[in-house]
């Protein structure tokens, strides 16, 4: 991958230091002149936006991208049609379909996705190291089975569903879950006639059902009849994201954009020194959403905010600590 | 990596699109949501229900390895559970009910299961398997104010599992000691917009192992076969059909087929020469219609039909000596000496049939409507209507009607945080009294967060007298009569003015007034999180007056009821439970004390007096309680144990001890369970009656299930 243009630049004024005296001088006004027009690249390197189709969201990334980059980058809307970016600039593109439309305009740019799952996004990245990265959406299930261990702290069972294609989602988390004293066991639903079955099924073993990013699974036909069963089970739901929460879930941690638009910055500053996009990552700070009136309706008593806060910050720490 | 919280309300920002069928938030589906509903009808989290209300999950009558659905009402603080005659099951809270249970509200699934004009619960026969229980509220204290005039000491409202919660296929086996045996069996399917169950058990029992009565052979005393098992079928059918998004209608049907079996010792009159059991044929209707135009108004239109059909048949032989009585007005148990013998004439005795045959039904219509003004005032409102019909030669010579219709609402109101306000109240008319009626309830309830609240409730309610209570025609009619010369008594009908024991007490004819009850409540619940777990708590102290209580002997032969007793009650329950990783612990217990007095005509004797007064007593126990713990052990295993005792029952006491092992199968495609359930009697002694024998004081069980 090429370097940014103001490396290069920099990269030749140095050679010119061996000519004669003549040219010695122009030499220095150039080196000068190409000083401040460092410092001027400096100020312009561009990012440039692909747009999700909501214009608020757009507007709302943008500006906290803004925000995050400081003044060392400037952020810029991808125009319609513009598939390629002055001097490799890189595209932000919101959302999954924003990524693929861009991908496909221009197989060469480089790419960082937001608003993307890490299932969605690892195979491109697995192909294009360096040209694509991405600050997933998604929160960690090991983090979503802490909050639900967290509101249920008796809780030593946990169901998982998945289908026969997705139940590798829940492969890492299956792994690691027996170090946090929780049992996990996964119910593959083969067909959709199967989900409730299988959902009874699960629920009768655990005590609380983990739900992760699978659209197989969770998605707007089918949430409800899975909130209700689990419910009338007296079962929660944890996950899979902050919408559901809203919907009637109980808990799901969250990335908030803030935190995201500070991975995009720090990704976009690696790029920018380096040419090469780093390796896809989390956010590094998490809220959780809590649903209280389901808690309350199903006599959960929830520990006060702070203490649920600190509580959940300790253990997540544990846990990191626990996996480097 | 930092955690923060979002605790309630969303984040300012929307993160992430709603999905649109969903929208609507939590309140657009959670008709279903375990709050509870029982106590005002509005879905109310505990903090905010005016009134105390046990919950009681069916996950943990199945893992309590409870065998028959009364006995889960041992785990309900002030209530006892027992059996009269041959081995009917009877349960009360607070006493006052012996054989007939006319005190408390009982509900399925939101239809009345108290049998309509014999104003009784028939546990054995209820259409309830316990596979199908999704959880018990049991509304404590007087709950006219939502459920209208029968809900006098307290609400039982059993709901059945979602048919959507059920899809597959499930099958359960359950052998035991006395020939206990329970089959179940469900299939249904869910998703899209039908969901639907059908479901059938089988409950075998051969009951207490013997009575002690005088053999009719032997002529000794001493322990007799006693002759009270059951055989019932259940079928059911449930379904829900989603019209379109906010509206859906259920639709529920069952049938009851079996025998009670009834032992001649116990049942039967007129000299009965063989077991009267009771032939049961019982069936419903139901469905619903539940509509939400927004998720802030939703309101349903249910009607339901139910059928109870008895069919009770026996031989007799009555002395000659009766019918000389009979012919002659003489009350045949007023003159026993005089008319239970052979007549002079050396005539022989009258052998015929006679039947208690019953039949009645209940249809019932309601409209409730429950308005989200927001979330803090919420109101509940409804229509009612109820026409009973009976139908029987013996209790009624023929048949009639009694129609009741009614209008209720509860207003929750949280004018602060820290104060949730309830006001509600039922008016209710009823054809057997002619007689309108209105029953409030207020209650404050001062919360604490959402974990902690301190209840003040005030409440009346009444009960009106069933049908039979006010307008029997009792008699039984001759058929078969043998021999020859009786031929003319075929189709007679010995009518219970005709035979009466003590015709100087008698008061049928008189009309029966309405008994009232007042209720004072402070209870406080509180529910704690604890390291590695949560802690809850409920205590509740009550004082109530009882006014007007109708007392007295109920029977063919003997009538005394009136209203003439009067009770105050005053006492305190507790109910607290543990969770903490792989347990759970649970503690009940009651305290009562009952004390009455006679109100009615003072010229009765002090043993009369005294005998009604005890009468309503009979089912009031001073301590009673329960302790439950369930323990996840390795290997998929899970250990459970369950103590129950009620002190000071008449002149026994009842003590239990029972202990299940289960270990459950989760594999791919199924789950399957196998369990081993002992039940310790620890006291030899029976219980309650004399009669009530088992040989031998552990019990076994053994169950299998599988579910696909």
């Amino acid at each position: 991958m090429k370097r940014a243009s103001w490396f290069q630049t920099s990269h030749h004024d140095h050679a010119a230091v061996t000519w004669p005296p003549v040219l010695f001088l122009l030499a220095i006004l150039t080196v000068f002149l190409s000083t401040v027009a460092q410092a001027q690249d400096l100020a312009v390197n561009t990012v440039y936006i692909a747009s999700s189709g909501n214009p608020a969201l757009d507007q709302h990334m943008t500006r906290l991208l803004e925000d995050a980059l400081g003044d060392k980058a400037a952020v810029r809307p991808l125009t319609n049609g513009q598939t390629a970016t002055p001097d490799d600039a890189p595209i932000v593109t919101i959302g999954p379909s924003a990524f693929s439309r861009v991908r496909q305009a221009n197989r060469r740019a480089p790419l960082l996705a937001m608003l993307v799952e890490r299932s969605f996004i690892k195979d491109y990245v697995a192909r294009n190291p360096g040209q694509i990265s991405a600050v997933y959406y998604d929160v960690p299930l090991e983090l979503q089975a802490l909050i639900g261990k967290a509101v249920l702290p008796h809780a030593t069972k946990v169901a998982i569903i998945a289908s026969t294609e997705t139940a590798g989602l829940y492969e890492p988390v299956v792994d690691k879950l027996p170090a946090m004293g929780l049992q996990p066991r996964v119910f593959i639903v083969d067909t959709e006639q199967d989900l409730i079955p299988t959902l009874v099924r699960a629920l009768s073993y655990g005590d609380f059902l983990l739900a992760g990013p699978d659209d197989r699974i969770y998605n707007p036909s089918t949430i409800k009849h899975i909130l209700l069963t689990t419910y009338r089970r007296n079962r929660i739901v944890i996950g899979p994201s902050q919408a559901y929460v809203k919907a009637g879930s109980l808990a799901s941690g969250y990335a908030p954009f803030p935190a995201m638009a500070k991975a995009a910055a720090e990704h976009l500053h690696h790029y920018f020194g380096s040419g090469e996009l780093p390796a896809p990552d989390y956010p590094d700070q998490y809220s959780v959403e809590i649903n209280s009136q389901v808690a309350r309706s199903l006599n959960i008593p929830l520990p006060d905010k702070e203490t649920l806060e600190r509580e959940l910050d300790q253990v997540w720490s544990q846990y990191e600590g626990s996996e480097k | 990596m930092g955690i923060a919280c979002a605790l309630g309300s969303s984040a300012a920002w929307p993160q992430e699109e709603l999905p649109a069928d969903f929208s609507e938030g939590f309140y657009g589906f959670s008709d279903a949501v375990p709050e509870v509903l029982t106590t005002t009808r509005l879905r109310q989290p505990k903090v905010r229900v005016p009134g105390t209300t046990t919950v009681i999950e069916g996950d943990m009558i199945r893992d309590l390895g409870i065998m028959s659905l009364v006995e889960i009402f041992r785990l309900v603080p002030g209530m006892v559970v027992a059996e009269v005659g041959s081995s009917t099951p009877v349960t009360t809270y607070h006493g006052t009910v012996h054989y007939e249970q006319r005190r408390m509200q009982v509900l399925v699934d939101g239809r009345t299961a108290h049998r309509a004009t014999l104003s009784d619960m028939d546990w054995q026969t209820m259409p309830v398997p316990l596979e199908l229980i999704e959880r018990v509220e049991v509304a404590r204290g007087p709950n006219s104010a939502a459920y209208g005039i029968n809900a006098f000491l307290g609400t039982i409202n059993i709901i059945t599992r979602d048919p959507a919660d059920t899809a597959g296929v499930e099958a359960r086996v359950v052998r035991g000691s006395r020939q206990y045996i329970r089959t179940f069996g469900s299939v249904g399917d869910a998703g899209g917009n039908y969901d639907w169950r059908l479901a059938y058990e089988k409950r075998k029992f051969e009951g207490f192992d013997y009575q002690l009565e005088r053999d009719p052979v032997t002529g000794e005393y001493g322990p007799y076969p006693f002759h009270d098992g059951h055989d019932i079928n259940v079928f059911n059918y449930d379904s829900r059909l989603e019209i379109r998004p906010g509206i859906n209608t259920e639709l529920r049907a069952g049938v009851v087929d079996g025998v009670n079996e009834e032992d001649v010792f116990k049942n039967g009159e007129l000299g009965a020469t063989a077991n009267p059991d009771i032939d049961v044929r019982d069936y419903y209707l139901q469905t619903r219609l539940n509509v939400s135009p927004s998720e802030s108004h939703f309101f349903h239109i249910q009607a339901s039909y139910e059928n109870f059909d008895r069919r009770q048949r026996w031989p007799i032989l009555i002395p000659s000596g009766v019918l000389t009585c009979l012919e002659n007005g003489i009350d045949v148990f007023a003159n026993e000496d005089e008319c239970l013998r052979t007549d002079d004439e050396g005539n022989p005795p009258l052998s015929a049939r006679v039947n208690a045959d019953s039949e009645d039904s209940r249809l019932e219509l309601e409209v409730q409507d429950t308005l989200i003004f927001n979330p803090d005032l919420k109101l509940v409102s409804g229509l009612g209507y109820r026409a009973d019909t009976y139908r029987s030669e013996t209790y009624f010579n023929g048949r009639g009607n009694n129609y009741q219709s009614r209008v209720f609402a509860n207003l929750e109101y949280t004018p602060i945080n820290w104060l949730t306000l309830n006001t509600g109240g039922n008016y209710e008319r009823t054809t057997t009294t002619h007689e309108g009626y209105f029953s409030p309830r207020v209650a404050a309830n001062f919360t604490l967060n959402d974990n902690h609240a301190l209840r003040l409730v005030y409440s009346r309610a009444v009960r009106t007298p069933d049908g039979f209570e006010q307008d029997p025609d009792y008699g039984f009619t001759l058929r078969d009569v043998e021999p020859e010369i009786w031929a003319e008594y075929e189709g007679y009908r010995v009518e219970s003015v005709d035979i009466w024991e003590h015709p100087e007490l008698v008061t049928l004819g008189e009309e029966l007034e309405e008994e009232r009850i007042t209720s004072r409540e402070i209870s406080y619940f509180g529910q704690f999180p604890i390291d590695q777990g949560s802690f809850q708590l409920e205590v509740r102290a009550f004082k109530d007056k009882l006014r007007d209580m109708i007392s007295g002997v109920i029977q063919f032969d003997d009538w005394t009821l009136d209203n003439n007793v009067a009770l105050d009650q005053k006492g305190f329950e507790v109910e607290a439970a543990l969770q903490y990783p792989k347990t759970t612990l649970r503690a009940t217990y009651g305290y009562l004390d009952q004390d009455g007095w006679y109100t009615g005509p003072a010229d009765y004797d002090e043993e009369e007096k005294t005998y009604n007064v005890e009468l309503l007593g009979r089912l009031s126990v001073r301590h009673s309680g329960s302790l439950a713990a369930i323990r996840e052990l390795p290997l998929g295993f899970t250990l459970s144990g369950a103590m129950y005792w009620a002190d000071e029952l008449r002149a026994s006491e009842f003590q239990r001890l029972d202990m299940r092992l289960a270990k459950s199968f989760y594999r791919s495609d199924f789950t399957g369970e196998l369990a081993l359930t002992m039940q310790h009697y620890i006291d030899e002694e029976p219980d309650l009656s004399s009669d009530n024998n088992i040989e031998d004081q552990n019990q076994f069980f053994v169950e299998a299930g599988i579910r696909f």
